[in-house]
């Protein structure tokens, strides 16, 4: 495969910085960018933990434990009392278990950090700030746990508040889908999808996530499309890879 | 506006799988080594994610999120901000689902 459109960032980080407190304010001012769009997310999430009769202090609890908007907006949706812990367990299993691979994706950069500069960083990603993490590592070519937990940390807070504020003055915010906030994700990703996109190995990882998530979707119930999706997809760029000699 | 146990008990079990999701991908890997395919599987994950978060978007939309999608990419292409990419996507969104209400 003809790699010589690529940067030479794109290959395995040149040096390891550790964790350094430079990469913690650096992953908390890059990590603000997709700020806004979680708060409006997480908005939409407290006006749905309201209407499904959770009390502010659980949706605020929620929101730091379970810290996944997707899980915790799909199990909302299935809330009801008496609580079907079996399945809102299996939910939040299916919406999250991208997070499988995204951290596993993690291991070449930080693997070989000790486990209390490492684990930290990996325990609060989420999918934006994991997102950016990669990218600004293959950009400089240096890989900083800092980073990785400095953004995850300014997008903790704004979680929790913008969840508990949504329950709380929801009512004044109308219907999330009339206001967009529903695409805010999607939106944020496709404008993620052009610093990620190579011609030369993106194509096939690219396609065939989309039919398989779109396949699993439609087929499957519950969110394991997500998961399906990044698996194949991903394997198929590891099918697609040639061994440069 | 308190905590009551049997929320407390399913929201502590909720959280206990999403950690382990999170622990467990980067745990494991520690078994496996890093040869340049295990590499290539692991550097194509950020653009099979996105491509699995906006198919089912774009084949279960309509016009306003097709319309979203572009404006999201093409945003990005002319001004390199992702806020304003998403922030406009979303106005875009907004808008065409008013239209065509």
């Amino acid at each position: 495969m003809n790699d010589s459109d690529e940067p030479a960032a794109q290959a395995l980080p040149a040096s390891w910085a550790g964790f350094t407190w430079a990469g913690v304010v650096d992953g908390a001012r890059l990590g603000l960018v997709p700020a806004p769009t979680l708060i409006a997310f997480g908005l939409a999430v407290g006006v749905l933990a309201s209407a499904k009769g959770l009390s502010a202090m659980e949706m605020a609890l929620m929101s730091a434990w379970v810290y996944a908007g997707g899980a915790q907006m799909a199990s909302l949706q299935i809330w009801t009392e008496p609580l079907p812990v079996f399945a809102l367990v299996l939910t939040v299993l299916a919406m999250n278990a991208r997070y499988i691979l995204l951290s596993a994706a993690l291991r070449p950069y930080f693997g070989m950090l000790p486990w209390w500069q490492a684990y930290p960083g990996v325990a609060i990603m989420g999918d934006a700030n994991w997102a950016i993490t990669i990218r600004e590592a293959n950009r400089t070519g240096l890989a900083d746990a800092g980073f990785l937990f400095g953004s995850g940390l300014v997008m903790f807070i704004p979680w929790v508040g913008s969840t508990a504020a949504g329950h709380l003055f929801g009512q004044f915010l109308g219907d999330p889908r009339r206001l967009g906030i529903d695409f805010m994700l999607a939106a944020f990703f496709a404008t993620m999808a052009l610093g990620f996109f190579r011609a030369s190995r993106s194509v096939a990882p690219l396609i065939v996530a989309i039919v398989v998530a779109v396949a699993v979707e439609k087929l499957v119930p519950g969110p394991w499309y997500l998961f399906a999706g990044a698996l194949a997809g991903s394997l198929a760029g590891a099918w697609a890879h040639v061994d440069k000699t | 506006m308190s905590i009551r146990p049997e929320v407390f008990h399913v929201i502590l079990l909720l959280g206990l799988a999403s950690l382990a999701c999170r622990l467990s991908g980067f745990f494991l890997m520690r078994y496996v080594a890093i040869t340049p395919r295990v590499d290539a599987w692991l550097r194509a994950m950020p653009i099979a994610l996105i491509g699995a978060l906006l198919g089912p978007v774009a084949v279960n939309g309509g016009l306003p999120e097709w319309l979203g999608l572009a404006t999201a990419v093409g945003l990005m292409y002319w001004t390199a901000n992702e806020f304003a990419g998403a922030i406009g996507a979303c106005a875009v969104v907004a808008l065409m689902r008013a239209a065509m209400a």
